[in-house]
């Protein structure tokens, strides 16, 4: 089994009475809650977090993309990718993922894709969402009577620039380019796709037929999740597909101490920060008329969803020990932590657990403790899981010894006064 | 009253209407939630017109045609032309609520010899800074549509009750779906450079409680761009006007068009 360490980056200094007075975390959230000064630490602190990830031995390093969002401040997934592409050395670079309709041209994301899977010596996994409806209607102004248009003609032109080895032209509905001709190409012919979706029957017909990882990323946890996962697996039979839990990848929080007590004391509150403020959306964004296909709405998961919205309103106002039993976070001492993990993997038959280890306004130094916990104390009781299985969706990266090593950071113009280059030092004087 | 249906030669598109009543022909263009049925306001409107009344590419019974459709005005004049020539109407009265005042607009200034007399009644398709007015496209999804209505109360009156509530809600959305195709994310359809172009006799109307296209913003800037059009009011009424008062907006429709004292109205 494999496990990624995955951030979504959130404000951590969103007020207490931010729910009282704020009707959203998302789409038209104020923006003078927002400070510059200090997201410069934030961003650094939650990339010093997945760096600190590989050297636990994670997976993947798992980011995603999100627009006027306080709980997720990765506007371009692709920046981030690309700074771990130069700073860590060996884990996947989960990038789950690039909302494809929203780039016009879509190549766009093809070529930055093909950048990082370069720079990374064929470590990128590439995420194709469809994209929240906050995202891609509210957010971004895209029409959500053509958004999955968009979506399935920027996948097959995204596919084909990556495959196709000659000039071609593009005369599609939505986009048109007379010469489309990719420079750089990926180093993986093509980078593992990974679809995240929230329980639409059309992205499971769309996984089966191309054979891509479906990941349900859901912050209610794996009981919830279960049904959601039976319903994928089902359809997956009925289509004739084999049966293999790499297909498939499940987002859970959790958060490792030495007792269940303790792992209460260090984490409760910053469960709270996540599920209160972090998740207060307005329900006019959530589902923008068009973004669900008849079909979804028919099969009554927009009904599922609407309850799962509900659960997520409920899930501030339950006791720890209702987290935990509800499963909306895995939590407690590594046996007990072991204990639903296991279930978790065995209830959804996944293969890839996507762990959402920082939450809320949780510190770095809490984090990296929780991070290593279960790095050092559960995850090596679990990897032998679906060890009968093997993983087509992970990359397939060169071999290391081939790979170029990145030039360290050394910090000498901070340490050191700055030296200057003789020509420079000469043309001073002669202006002066 | 029952729905007919036809099928156009030059587009093969399916045509969902109603078409009741004598006189001169009345063509209506329907609001963002489509047609309920065979409405009360289509009665008193056939009790002077031969009103023709239908579903356009992408509403109700033509939900799957919204993908044969470009987002901009001229598919749908096409369309619009279409049908009045499949039913041998060479021009008509042509009266539009909310999105359909957008529809009948540009039928009006795209193909002045097909519209008779024009009545717009709270129009979509202008966008004004300074009076957004609220965004039909961003409301609780369980709820949809209740913020096109004066009284809360009435969007289960008219578009639930008596329908099985899945089945209602599913085809608000997606009528909602179909006007978002056309406005979204802001209602400026390009319209405003086209009204100039408008011969017919036009009345402009608002409603005093429309939420999403604010009265007084938007009566002026409808007014002022059509030529010689008049302006008129319709008090206590939300942005489905013609659900919510049938017989005030069929009267006001009836009055102008059946009048040539066009003074009067305003």
């Amino acid at each position: 089994m494999k496990f990624h360490w995955f951030n979504l980056m959130p404000w951590p200094y969103l007020p207490d009475d931010f729910t009282e007075k704020h009707r959203s975390v998302w789409v038209d959230v104020d923006s003078r809650l927002f400070d510059a000064r200090k997201a410069n630490r934030v961003y650094n602190d939650y990339l010093d977090l997945l760096e600190f990830a590989e050297d636990q031995g994670y997976d993947g390093l798992g980011i995603n993309e999100h627009h006027q969002n306080a709980y997720g401040m990765m506007p371009s997934p692709q920046l981030m990718a690309a700074t771990l592409a130069r700073r860590t050395r060996e884990a996947s670079i989960l990038l789950l993922g690039q909302s494809i309709a929203l780039y016009d041209p879509p190549t766009r994301v093809a070529e930055e894709m093909a950048m990082i899977d370069c720079i990374s010596g064929g470590r990128l996994i590439s995420g194709f969402p469809v994209g929240s409806s906050m995202d891609d209607n509210y957010a971004c102004g895209v029409n959500p009577a053509t958004l999955r248009e968009k979506y399935h003609e920027a996948h097959d032109l995204i596919r084909r620039a990556w495959s196709d080895p000659d000039v071609f032209a593009w005369n599609g509905k939505h986009y048109k380019m007379r010469y489309v001709n990719l420079w750089p190409r990926p180093i993986q012919n093509p980078p593992p796709i990974w679809v995240p979706g929230g329980g639409s029957v059309e992205t499971w017909d769309f996984c089966a037929k191309h054979q891509y990882n479906y990941s349900y990323l859901s912050f209610t946890g794996y009981i919830r999740g279960a049904q959601l996962m039976e319903g994928f697996w089902r359809r997956m039979e009925e289509l004739g597909a084999e049966f293999n839990p790499y297909q498939a990848a499940f987002a859970q929080q959790i958060c490792v101490a030495e007792t269940d007590a303790e792992a209460q004391r260090l984490y409760e509150k910053h469960a709270r920060y996540f599920f209160s403020r972090c998740l207060h959306v307005y329900p006019g964004f959530a589902d923008a008329p068009g973004y669900r296909t008849e079909a979804t709405l028919r099969a009554g998961l927009a009904t599922q969803m609407a309850g799962q919205s509900s659960a997520l309103n409920q899930a501030a106002s339950l006791s720890w020990q209702e987290m935990i039993d509800k499963g909306y976070i895995v939590a407690g001492s590594p046996d007990s932590v072991l204990e639903q993990m296991t279930r978790v993997a065995t209830s959804l038959k996944v293969g890839h657990l996507v762990c959402l280890l920082h939450f809320g306004d949780m510190p770095n130094e809490l984090c990296r403790y929780s991070t290593e916990m279960l790095a050092t104390r559960v995850l090596p009781k679990l990897r032998p899981l679906w060890s009968e299985y093997e993983d087509h969706w992970s990359p397939k990266p060169m071999p290391r010894d081939d790979r170029a090593v990145p030039r360290a950071v050394t910090d000498k113009r901070g340490s050191a006064p700055a030296t200057t280059h003789p020509v420079a030092a000469e043309a001073r004087e002669v202006r002066s | 009253m029952s729905l007919q249906k036809l099928t156009l030669a030059s587009s093969g598109l399916d045509v969902h209407y109603y078409r009741a009543g004598r006189g001169e022909p009345l063509l209506y263009l329907h609001h963002l939630i489509g047609i309920a049925g065979f409405e009360p306001a289509l009665g008193k409107l056939a009790e002077h017109f031969d009103v023709i009344a239908p579903y356009a590419p992408g509403w109700g019974p033509a939900k799957d045609d919204l993908e044969k459709m470009d987002p901009g005005p001229l598919d749908l004049t096409l369309h619009f032309c279409d049908v009045l020539d499949a039913l041998g109407v060479a021009s008509a009265h042509v009266a539009g609520i909310s999105i359909g005042g957008w529809m009948a607009a540009e039928l009006a200034a795209i193909a002045p010899q097909r519209v008779q007399k024009l009545v717009l009644v709270n129009p979509l398709g202008l966008w004004l800074e300074e009076a957004p007015g609220e965004d039909p496209f961003a409301q609780h999804p369980g709820n949809p549509s209740e913020v096109l209505f004066a009284d809360k109360a009435s969007r289960k009156k008219y578009l639930v009750d008596g329908r099985n509530p899945l089945d209602a809600l599913v085809e608000e959305l997606l009528n909602l779906r179909a006007g978002a195709k056309f406005l979204w994310p802001i209602p400026d359809t390009g319209v405003k450079r086209r009204l100039p172009r408008i011969k017919a006799q036009t009345l402009v109307v608002t409603s005093e409680h429309d939420a999403i296209v604010p009265a007084a913003a938007y009566g002026a800037a409808w007014q002022s761009a059509i030529p010689g059009a008049k302006l008129a009011r319709l008090a206590g009424a939300g942005h489905l006007a013609e659900l919510e008062q049938p017989e005030r907006f069929a009267a006001l429709v009836t009055e102008f068009v059946a009048s040539d004292r066009v003074a009067a109205v305003a």
